[in-house]
């Protein structure tokens, strides 16, 4: 194993340019996650550090190897794939052993390491089954086995866990997670799934658009998202535009007089179902009253829809309420994520990274 | 869940499919039936062997020379179309495999006998192509010699189903996952490891396809042997004809027809078997 380092990385389809100048490094035994939405280009990365995509400008490093310019089979870095992509016609031992078999082991180590790797993957006794007879779970545990097989310098997994169902998406995730402490492999992580990247990963990429938004701790990101886009996508569901003028909203914050894009999770808001009171009782950055528009149970809590002029603002709350009951909505300081924007009127969308970009994070804690 | 029909319902569906049955017995199972029923009967109506010990005895040195012209060319039909099949699906360059991909489908839309037309003025003692090495200054007009014959026989019916059996395999190939010729790279296969490892022993079924109704094909066709060969040893088709032109012998024509539907029939079998013993082995 060893670390990967990403430098000024370019690379497309065709005349299509996907990623532009991506920078990253992937310490030793560290897993990193590449999150961002669909389309936004994190297989393309993966397929350009496997060699299956040609890097068009920068390069990759696999520990002190420049390895951008190999091709596929030189580049010792494997994929865990969606589709598992195991063959079919071969058994589990053979799969697994593949890679050791094209590098000319002798049979009695490729014996002893796919024994060892089936222990380790827990799949013990199905060493002769055909692939076709396992379920999804065990199949993507044959196919992580397969890729750790030949000691890679880099594991690169991409959404391993998508085609796999609820229950046992959680099991594989966290095999997936205790096999990665235990031999400490140097992975990057692709998910659109932003709570398995918290789960899983050491450090977080947002990646939009094809450029990296923001590199972090998982908690870095989740409480302290740098650009609106990061905010939205993880979680940060209700967004407003100041100044509103309208007597329902009241911020407290030092910059009051700018154009900010604020935005919070529904969990954070404080739903209390007295008319607005002046005396806060806690230091609320943000007291926005309304009525209740809809009211949906999500099991430990409801999910209260509250509209606020045009506005509609999610909320969690520990009772139904009925509609058109009037609430105030109170937002902690520090639960708020604040943007300036800098040019007045300047509609930014979470998917336009031009606007996004000329941004200056401006958060209040 | 299937619903059951009740044996009133099924006669309505009898009266739906009884035209299209209807045909098929009328336009094919007839024919057959008669044809087998004239390989092994007099004139008379009483069962013989006559015809069959009669087509034997003259033309089993054609039917061996069919059954060799036959395999020798879906074998050489088979390397082949694997090559170019695995060139378009792993051939890193991509305009090359593109302009593969369009040129091997022309043979698709040429009829059997203006390939063997086209193969007689191509190939012959003073043809095109012989032209062609003599005008390069590669042979003398003394050395040129002519494909006619066995040789130009399996040239045009490998040059002929190229097209088809290239066109099955390559769609086999295309319709396996790009990831396990990904998962295999990555780990260290090379492109020839990846063809005979991973794509070949899963394409094999679609194979057997191509090359059994190949095998069937060759076996049907008159022109090329009539056209390219040279007389003698010559296939069961062209004997086929002479029987029914300069004789009118129905009888032994039949007969030769039905060693041809046995041939063809025991390589089919012989396919099937193969295919059940790998389903069997899953
Ligand atoms: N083989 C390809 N040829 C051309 N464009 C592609 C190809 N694969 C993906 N793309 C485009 O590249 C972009 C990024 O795709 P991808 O990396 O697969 O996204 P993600 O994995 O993040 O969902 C998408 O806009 C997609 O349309
Ligand atoms: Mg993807």
């Amino acid at each position: 194993m060893a670390h990967l380092h990403i430098k000024n990385l370019q690379a497309g389809y065709g005349k299509k340019l996907i990623l532009d100048n991506i920078n990253l490094t992937v310490e030793q035994g560290e897993m990193i996650a590449l999150l961002g939405p669909s389309g936004c280009g994190k297989t393309t990365l993966l397929n350009a550090l496997c060699g299956f995509v040609p890097v068009r400008h920068g390069e990759i490093f696999a520990g002190n190897r420049a390895v951008s310019q190999l091709p596929a089979e030189k580049r010792n870095i494997t994929m865990v794939f969606q589709s598992y992509a195991l063959w079919p016609h071969m058994t589990v031992a053979q799969n697994i052993g593949y890679g050791l078999k094209v590098q000319k082991a002798k049979r009695a180590d490729i014996d002893a390491r796919v024994a060892e790797l089936l222990r380790i993957v827990k799949l013990d006794g199905l060493e002769h089954e055909k692939v076709t007879a396992l379920s999804g779970g065990q199949r993507q545990r044959v196919a992580l086995a397969r890729a750790l097989a030949i000691r890679p310098d880099v594991l690169v997994l991409d959404e391993p866990l998508s085609n796999l169902d609820a229950k046992v998406r959680l099991s594989v995730r966290h095999e997936i997670k205790a096999l990665q402490k235990q031999l400490g492999f140097t992975s990057l992580i692709v998910t659109h799934d932003q709570e398995e990247a918290l789960v899983m990963a050491d450090r977080i990429a947002v990646l939009n658009q094809g450029k990296i938004e923001q590199i972090g701790t998982p908690e870095e990101i989740y409480h302290h998202p740098s650009t609106p886009f990061v905010a939205d996508f993880m979680g940060a569901e209700n967004h407003i535009e100041w100044p509103i003028h309208d007597d329902a909203f009241s911020l407290n914050l030092s910059n009051h007089d700018d154009q900010l894009d604020i935005y919070f999770r529904s969990e954070s808001a404080v739903l209390s179902a007295q008319p607005k009171s002046e005396s806060t009782d806690f230091n609320a950055g943000l007291i926005i009253s309304g009525h209740v528009e809809q009211s949906v149970f999500f099991g430990n809590n409801y999910q209260i829809s509250v509209r606020c002029g045009k506005h509609t603002i999610q909320a969690d709350h520990n009772q139904n309420l009925p509609e058109h009951t009037p609430v105030t909505l109170r937002i902690p300081i520090d639960a708020l994520h604040v943007f300036a924007k800098k040019e007045k009127h300047s509609d930014h969308q979470k998917t336009n990274i031009v606007s996004a970009k000329s941004m200056r994070m401006n958060h209040v804690c | 869940m299937r619903q059951t029909t009740s044996p009133n319902q099924l006669k309505n569906h009898l009266w739906l499919i009884a035209p299209a049955a209807l045909m098929v017995g009328i336009f094919f199972l007839y024919p057959l039936c008669f044809s087998l029923y004239s390989a092994i009967t007099l004139d008379s109506g009483e069962f013989t062997l006559a015809h069959l010990n009669k087509a034997f005895e003259l033309y089993s040195k054609d039917i061996l020379f069919t059954i060799i012209i036959v395999l020798i060319s879906v074998a050489i039909l088979a390397v082949l179309s694997i090559t170019i099949a695995a060139l378009i699906t792993l051939s890193p360059f991509r305009s090359l495999s593109k302009t593969l991909g369009f040129l091997y489908r022309l043979p698709l839309f040429i009829p059997f006998i203006v390939t063997a037309q086209m193969m007689r003025t191509f190939l012959a003692k003073n043809g095109l192509m012989n032209n062609a090495f003599v005008a390069s200054g590669l042979l003398t007009p003394m050395d040129t010699v002519s494909f006619l014959g066995w040789s130009g026989i399996i040239i045009t019916f490998v040059w002929k189903q190229l097209a088809f059996s290239t066109l099955l395999i390559s769609g086999a190939m295309a319709a396996l996952d790009d990831s396990q010729i990904r998962a295999a790279r990555n780990l260290g296969a090379s492109r020839f490891r990846i063809l005979f490892q991973i794509i070949l022993p899963q394409i094999v079924p679609t194979l057997g396809v191509a090359m059994v109704l190949s095998i069937v094909t060759m076996m049907s066709v008159l022109s090329v042997p009539l056209m390219i060969g040279t007389g003698s040893p010559t296939m069961m088709t062209a004997d086929m004809a002479f029987r029914i032109n300069s004789y009118g012998d129905y009888h032994v024509a039949n007969a030769l027809g039905l060693v041809s539907y046995c041939i063809c029939a025991g390589l089919a079998w012989f396919y099937l078997r193969q295919n059940l013993k790998e389903k069997g082995a899953n």
